[in-house]
């Protein structure tokens, strides 16, 4: 057991701090790569090694406000960040989140959705909408690809059917959206911003979200979605960060060992984003996405037999639990090893490309072709 | 020889205008709806590419190359008539079409709303209100459909030379005005206008051989053309249909010789006069080969620093407001075997020779003027993962050079939509040199003093942020936390990046 600071901090010591680095390497690559903040991974990855539901929450929440800080001033001075559509998402994404609380108390949990075992009703609850949500969002980036692999669109981008028809109904009164170059009704604003903030008061997953429905919802460019959730994310960040560092629960050395890992771990991601075709990007980021999904689904006859609706010895609790944690660990983990083959094979021919330089003077007569190093 | 392009939004009477400008002048008359045809028979599918840009804001890389096509398409067909004598043509956007060629007039026009509504009611068989509703649509629709081809407003006045409010004016004293600018010598072919043309028409033919050829039409290709020379590159994974591109473009007329580079990016190097022996190549090659880039030159001559000013001032009032001309590209693209009769080109060929032997040319341009001229010549070509502004405005004291270098720089990232940075940004921001090294061992003994700071005093601070000491200090823990994180996500934040600078991983 560790020894622990002030009550509930943990004693670190090399091997956990190691493995703490280590998470946020990975988280940091998943989150530079897909566009995620990382934390399905990092906060169950923490609670794994002791360290309690709340401080990893907090930890995490801390290191995410940082980084999304100085992440976004990189995305507004590339021209990225819609503020004008941040505010009105975060306007009603606190709605959101406040109507997640409600229901949340309504099951009278205290689950913070990233694994907490706190009150079966709510995790099954969460676990529900988590595998609903999320399979929704994997399956459509999957039909979609496979979709414009049989149109033979090698680069074909997301799908803008929902953005198309929402645009076509009009409803007034509708927001110009200047630098997203986007118009979208009040009313759809709203119920996008509230589900989005629904959901990430619910699962816990804001970018995971809120990404994909500026994209898909609003129309918006990709970078402009990711620049705009990332400013977004400074304020959900900064204002969590300061409500649980007032409350005494954010473990800075947590927040510092994360950030060693992870800053190092998103220039790869990041990195990968450029090198890889986008085809392939959405490919490893559904697949991650149904792995989790895979792994909340398996914990749901847990909570099923502790709600009293399913027949099953608790002996087998365990079991359930620790596929479900490597099905977690597996999707972060073989994830992020794919992703960062993917890097070294592109760095790597990269290197080897050097140039080649083919001239041909007056047509017609022979090519001459010569390659020199670099 | 002139061109007039008339552009207006749908029945405001351009075609009415082009049809009364003819019969004054006699001139052939091409509209947009023909070319259109023209390339729909070629199997360019423009309704699906009219479609997708105008609802869709991202484009597959399918589309974005039935774009470039398209645009091909419409600059060979209009470069071939226009090589024929006098031609007058009419469309949505006409007035952006052939970028940089003088002899064009620009001619915008617009009509009262309540007759356009009255003439589409006409047309189309609608209520006037639907009649409204239809054309508020579609001139929204039209307006994205030039933004996304053009990277530019197509209501933009510093796009015309010429502009038509029929409120007050009828169409035939519209054409009359129209009849007698069109003989003013600003709008008369020169050597230089025909070798933009010319350079226009063969990169266009080579774009459409190389897009219809069923070798290399699955190929990301970026095509120039200039005095002949035709350079293409191609990113590493079509190293494959490389080996094409010179048996595509072998007997295509007025080429003369073929430059392919494989490259995976291209950077675009603005400068007023280029020198291979300068610091401002080594570092641009540099960057080129850390990104496997291929590097395009621009020589852009400011307005004002034309050789021969002195007469230019005496013979010409206008000096300074009208369109100038490149002395430098006087020669209409006729190369003079005699190398005593070279002109000046800026240093532009000798750079050119030193990329080329690198492996590292993605083409070159020359312009006059600022940047309206620059993003006219990089319209459709433009996918720069980098704009270096080096040296200009060099006859300018240096304060003067620097701020105008910087409104330049400005000006150009506003509307290109591409990172643009100047010569000294270079240095300091995307190459690794003393400062940055200096700035990496800053960063780092201070990151690592505050780790060991935070490391050897855990008890205390985790007292202070969660124990009995935070009791008495929630405020300030709270404020702490928030001001550190960020704090050290900044400075270690800067320790990876330089970090991964080093080994070109950025």
């Amino acid at each position: 057991m560790h020894e622990l600071f002030a009550g509930h901090f943990i004693d670190i010591n090399l091997a956990s701090a190691l493995q703490v680095v280590l998470l946020g390497f990975i988280g940091g690559i998943l989150s530079g790569f897909i566009g995620s903040g990382g934390a399905f991974f990092m906060t169950p990855g923490m609670m794994n090694l002791g360290v309690d539901g709340v401080i990893a929450v907090a930890s995490n929440i801390t290191h995410k406000f940082g980084k999304a800080l100085v992440g976004s001033r990189k995305h507004a001075a590339a021209g990225n960040v819609d503020k004008k559509l941040a505010a009105f998402m975060l306007t009603t994404a606190i709605i959101g989140v406040q109507i997640a609380v409600w229901i949340n108390s309504y099951f009278k949990s205290g689950g913070d959705g990233h694994g907490a075992d706190k009150g079966a009703g709510a995790n099954l609850y969460i676990s529900l909408v988590f595998a609903i949500i999320l399979s929704a969002v994997a399956i459509s980036m999957l039909r979609d690809i496979l979709k414009s692999k049989g149109n033979g669109e090698a680069g074909a981008g997301p799908s803008m059917k929902i953005a198309e028809y929402l645009s076509r109904l009009n409803l007034p009164p509708v927001v110009h959206f200047r630098v997203a170059d986007t118009k979208v009704s009040l009313w759809v604003l709203m119920a996008v911003g509230i589900a989005t903030g629904y959901l990430a008061g619910t699962i816990g997953v804001g970018g995971f979200i809120g990404v994909p429905a500026m994209i898909y919802v609003f129309g918006v460019p990709t970078a402009v979605a990711t620049g705009t959730e990332l400013f977004l994310a400074v304020f959900m960040g900064g204002y969590g960060a300061l409500s649980y560092a007032y409350l005494g629960y954010v473990d800075l050395r947590l927040t510092m060992l994360l950030y060693l890992g992870s800053l190092i771990g998103i220039h790869l991601g990041v990195y990968g984003v450029k090198v890889v075709n986008e085809k392939y990007i959405r490919m490893v980021t559904s697949l991650i996405i149904l792995l989790c999904v895979f792994s909340r689904v398996i914990a749901i006859p847990v909570y099923l037999r502790q709600l009293g609706y399913l027949n099953m010895d608790a002996g087998w609790d365990a079991y359930f639990n620790m596929s479900s944690k490597f099905f977690l660990f597996a999707s972060g983990i073989s994830g992020a090893l794919v992703i960062l083959m993917q890097v070294v094979r592109a760095y790597r021919q990269r290197r080897q490309i050097q140039k080649t330089l083919l001239v041909t003077r007056k047509p017609g007569l022979t090519s001459t072709e010569s390659a020199k190093a670099a | 020889m002139t061109i007039v392009m008339i552009s207006s939004m749908f029945q405001s009477g351009r075609e009415e205008l082009a049809q009364a400008l003819a019969r004054k002048t006699g001139w052939p008359v091409l509209c947009r709806e023909e070319l259109v045809d023209e390339a729909r028979k070629l199997g360019i599918k423009i309704g699906r590419l009219e479609v997708a840009m105008i609802k869709t804001p991202g484009l597959s890389e399918k589309l974005v190359r039935e774009k470039e096509l398209y645009l091909a398409f419409l600059t060979a067909t209009l470069c071939e008539k226009a090589g024929q004598g006098n031609l007058i043509y009419h469309g949505r956007a006409g007035h952006l079409l052939l970028p940089g060629v003088s002899h064009r007039l620009r001619v915008g026009l617009t009509a009262p709303q309540e007759i356009r509504i009255k003439r589409t009611a006409q047309a189309l068989n609608l209520t006037p209100d639907k009649a409204e509703t239809y054309l508020a649509q579609l001139d929204e629709d039209v307006g994205k459909w030039i933004r996304y081809m053009h990277r530019v407003d197509g209501r933009d006045p510093n796009q015309f030379d010429l502009f038509f409010n029929l409120e007050n004016m009828g169409l035939s004293n519209a054409a009359g005005i129209l009849c007698a600018t069109a003989e003013l010598p600003d709008f008369q072919a020169t050597p230089a206008s025909l070798k933009m043309l010319n350079d226009l028409n063969l990169s266009a033919q080579a774009k459409l051989r190389l897009a219809l050829d069923e070798r290399t039409l699955q190929a990301d290709l970026q095509v120039h053309a200039d005095n002949g020379v035709i350079t293409v590159t191609y990113p590493p994974e079509q190293d494959r249909a490389s080996q094409y591109i010179p048996q595509v473009l072998a007997e295509l007329p007025g080429c003369r010789e073929i430059q392919c580079t494989m490259a995976e990016t291209n950077i675009l190097w603005v400068q007023e006069r280029f020198e291979p022996e300068s610091e401002n190549f080594g570092q641009i090659i540099r960057l080129a080969q850390r990104w496997g880039a291929a590097v395009e030159l621009m020589r852009l001559l400011p307005p004002g620093e034309l050789p021969g000013e002195t007469e230019a001032h005496g013979s010409n009032p206008d000096y300074g407001y009208a369109r100038q001309e490149c002395a430098l590209a006087a020669d209409g693209g006729v190369q003079d075997d005699d190398p005593q009769a070279v002109t000046d080109d800026g240093g532009l060929g000798r750079t050119e020779e030193e990329l080329v032997d690198l492996g590292r040319f993605g083409g070159r341009h020359t312009v006059c003027g600022g940047y309206d001229q620059i993003l006219e010549q990089v319209q459709g070509s433009g996918r720069y993962s980098l704009v270096v502004i080096g040296d200009m405005f060099m006859s300018k004291g240096h304060q003067a050079r620097t701020r105008q270098t910087r409104e330049l720089a400005l000006n150009i990232r506003d509307r290109l939509k591409a990172p643009v940075i100047t010569a000294d940004e270079l240095k300091s921001r995307l190459l690794f040199g003393k400062r940055q090294t200096a700035t990496l061992l800053g960063y780092l003994a201070l990151i690592v003093a505050i780790y060991a700071l935070v490391f050897t005093n855990q008890k205390p601070i985790m007292d202070f942020l969660g124990g009995p000491l935070h009791q008495n200090f929630k405020i300030v823990a709270g404020v702490a936390v928030a001001l550190f994180s960020p704090l050290i996500a900044y400075v270690y934040g800067n320790v990876t990046g330089l970090t991964l600078k080093i080994i070109n991983v950025d």
